[in-house]
């Protein structure tokens, strides 16, 4: 199991990158699991796929029948409902971690959720996160660890700082990755390119690559297609078929 | 209880039988556990969601059960359609000196685990729940028919739980059949289950088990989960805390053995004590399950319902964390939550989970439902089958009650016991001796004094209200107290003195 994690600060392009990686990943092999760990983004519809359950209304269900659920072994009871939420698709599974928690004591659901993730995950041959900056998910540890993470971000200064935090939160946070990467997106011009390279530099990071504003891209967003059905001749699509060949590459 | 007998095979029906052990042309190893089976790489699903099905075992006297004999009735693997769904029955019968049907649902659970070791087999959820899959790949290596994965099951069966002395297995495919023994068998037998859960009491087990999971925010909290008292937290039950220890014996879930029993009603017991004081480190020495206002459990802080004593009452109200208006004392859930809990013994507070006013034992050292004063509407509504029939109109609710007054008020009119003294139905002892003649008395020495003008909220007075002594120096004793003053007044001892 390779588990890759992509970030970066919302409108950066985070999601429509982790789209792009599911579609070619899945291309390799179909043993992907897509996880959509940020409850902003919407990783089902740059999949163009629907989703109506969640994660967290598997743990919300739980938090109300828990106590109906009598000599019912409730871990087992919980790994079912989860399977259920498993939305199939011919290439890829796809789990939505959905809505945050409500009131009331969530530990040992939580610690339930992670010890069925922890099994259940390793099956897959990929799994790829679209998690937000705060890392939820992984300080959590409902997803124990990454093994690259992929920080998207833009020439802004929040998109840079935002990534500067992710580093020191994946440092403090002792995820033991293997690789954490700076993927540039929106880049027109050297002097963009330049921003990115010396930023990277900086603040230690591997650059995986440059991403062109893509007017695509914008326009499939701004009508809510899905972004998989980007043009795969377009420059955007072909870097990050070339980034999930490389990561692939390590993986295996 | 349900009779325990062999099902029967009606007329008419695919039915087809192997005996003894085989070679398997599939891997079965624990690495398989957890392994889904996407729609994909799937050959058959059976029961799950879309069908129905169910597993159960069923004890048997060992002249009943023929060992290794698997039978399967209805159509086998190689008769279905690729991608197909069909309902899917799996009875095991067992026999064993030291087997009877409370160890049913032990033996039963384990099907899950042993089947998920089978390569290409996945199965999910218990009883009349489960799920399964069958992957391609396992059909393409050589799986033909149920009735090897059957074998397999129970080999590992009798290697993992020796005391199995005879097994076998009948695997049902056919949709009435199916059908029929879930609705008249393994649903009562189910029911019987959950029936006996009820009826266990922490006198009937040598342990009980811990829970720590909330120690990250509350270092002192030691969770006791036992038949009569679940979590705080409302979420795990004794049979969890069970389960949860056979798997993991060093997490955060370990078995307390009870040691002796120093106080059947208040439930103290020294190895409750010993381990308390263990997992505390040292500032939990003594803890009674099931006591209010002595040595009373420790609240973690995500605890479900808060429970608060009224001194002005002598009664016990309870508040739960969705009611965000304050209770007859003055305060809402989050101050007294905040109060409480981190893992503190706190006398006059206590959470609890809203499983606990199911328990027989409720608070039974304390008068239990007859010491209970207050709730919320919506809390009693929810509880209300636990309350006893005639306390049920004397437990007062907002609409009630909002405050201490309204409170005593409706106390007289209703002739709660907290207004005359509280007899606790376990040992039919009077423990308090109520307040109605003692409150008017009251009332007139407070108009002789001076009225106190700064009569700050009323709060849980713990153990004793400090006394004044005679003597012209005053001497504060408090102790596991949490006090909160609106106001202070200091005056010289003299202009005390009438």
């Amino acid at each position: 199991m390779v588990v890759i994690a992509v970030t970066g600060k919302g409108g950066t392009g985070k999601t429509a990158v982790a789209a792009l990686l599911v579609k070619f990943i899945s291309e390799i092999t179909s043993n992907v699991l897509a996880v959509d760990a940020d409850p902003d983004s919407n990783l089902p519809d740059a999949l163009g796929v629907e989703v109506d359950k969640t994660l967290g209304d598997v743990r919300e269900l739980f938090q109300v029948t828990r106590e109906s659920l009598g000599t019912v072994d409730k871990e087992s009871w919980l790994e079912g409902k989860i399977f259920e939420v498993i939305h199939e698709f011919d290439n890829f599974d796809l789990l939505v971690m959905g809505r945050p928690e409500g009131e009331g004591c969530y530990c040992f659901v939580n610690n339930l959720l992670r010890g069925i993730l922890k099994k259940f995950m390793r099956h897959y041959d990929y799994v790829i996160v679209d998690c937000e900056a705060g890392l939820e998910h992984f300080s959590r540890k409902t997803i124990e660890s990454a093994d690259y993470i992929i920080v998207v971000t833009d020439t802004s200064r929040k998109g840079l700082k935002t990534a500067k935090k992710i580093r020191e939160l994946a440092k403090e946070l002792n995820l033991k990755f293997k690789e954490i990467f700076l993927v540039g997106n929106k880049i027109v011009g050297d002097e963009a390119k330049e921003i990115i390279k010396d930023f990277a530099k900086k603040e230690n990071f591997v650059l995986l690559d440059l991403l062109p504003y893509d007017e695509k891209v914008v326009e499939l967003d701004l009508k809510g297609e899905p972004i998989i059905n980007l043009p795969e001749d377009s420059e955007f699509a072909k870097k990050v078929r070339f980034i999930a060949e490389v990561l692939t590459r390590w993986g295996s | 209880m349900v009779e325990r007998k062999k099902i029967e095979i009606p007329e008419g029906k695919k039915v087809k039988v192997s005996v003894g052990e085989e070679d398997f042309p599939f891997e079965i190893s624990p690495m398989f556990e957890g392994e889904r089976i996407r729609k994909g790489d799937m050959f058959v699903e059976l029961a799950g969601p879309k069908t129905m099905g169910f597993e159960l075992v069923i004890s048997l006297p060992p002249d009943q059960v023929e060992d290794m004999k698997a039978t399967l009735i209805g159509i086998d693997l190689d008769e279905m359609e690729e991608g197909g769904r069909y309902p899917f029955a799996m009875i095991y019968y067992i026999a064993g000196e030291k087997i009877d049907p409370d160890i049913e649902p032990v033996v039963e659970r384990r099907n899950h685990e042993f089947q998920n070791y089978i390569e290409g087999y996945m199965h999910i959820n218990s009883r009349d729940t489960i799920w399964i899959r069958i992957g391609k790949n396992a059909v393409k290596k050589g799986l033909k028919s149920l009735l090897q994965i059957a074998k397999a099951t129970m080999m590992l069966y009798k290697n993992e739980m020796p005391f199995i002395e005879k097994i076998e297995a009948v695997y049902i495919t056919d949709k009435e059949l199916v059908e029929k023994l879930l609705n008249e068998l393994a649903r009562p037998i189910y029911e019987e289950r959950d029936a006996r859960v009820e009826q266990l009491h922490d006198e009937d087990v040598d342990e009980f088990y811990s829970c720590t999971l909330c120690q990250s925010f509350a270092p002192t909290n030691v969770c006791i989960i036992s038949p009569d008292r679940p979590s705080l937290c409302g979420a795990i039950t004794w049979f969890d805390g069970r389960a949860a220890a056979k798997v993991d014996p060093e997490g955060p879930n370990r078995p307390v053995p009870k040691g002796e029993c120093i106080d059947p009603i208040a439930g103290e017991y020294t190895g409750v004590n010993e381990f308390a004081k263990q997992e505390s480190g040292g500032s939990v020495e003594r803890v009674k399950l099931h006591s209010f206002f002595d040595h009373p459990h420790t609240s973690c802080g995500c605890f479900e319902v808060i429970g608060f004593y009224m001194p002005e009452v002598d009664g016990i109200g309870f508040v739960h964390r969705g009611y965000p208006h304050p209770a007859p004392n003055g305060l809402p859930f989050s101050t007294m939550a905040g109060q409480t809990g981190g893992g503190k013994q706190v006398v006059g507070f206590l959470g609890i989970g809203m499983a606990y006013f199911r328990s027989k034992k409720f608070l039974q050292a304390d008068g239990g439902w007859y010491r209970v004063v207050w709730m919320p509407k919506e809390l009693k509504e929810k509880v209300l089958k636990y309350i006893p029939e005639e306390m049920r109109d004397k437990i007062a609710t907002e609409e009630d009650a909002k405050t201490i007054d309204e409170l005593k008020e409706f106390l007289k009119r209703v002739d709660h016991p907290v207004v005359k003294g509280v007899v606790r139905p376990v040992d039919g002892k009077k423990i308090t001796d109520g307040w109605v003649e003692e409150k008017e008395k009251e009332v007139i020495e407070e108009r002789v004094e001076e009225a106190p003008a700064e009569e700050a909220p009323a709060i849980a007075f713990p153990t004793q209200i400090p006394q004044v002594s005679t003597a012209p120096t005053v001497r504060l004793i408090i102790k596991n107290a949490k006090i909160y003053i609106d106001k202070v007044v200091v005056r010289k001892v003299e202009e005390m003195k009438r």
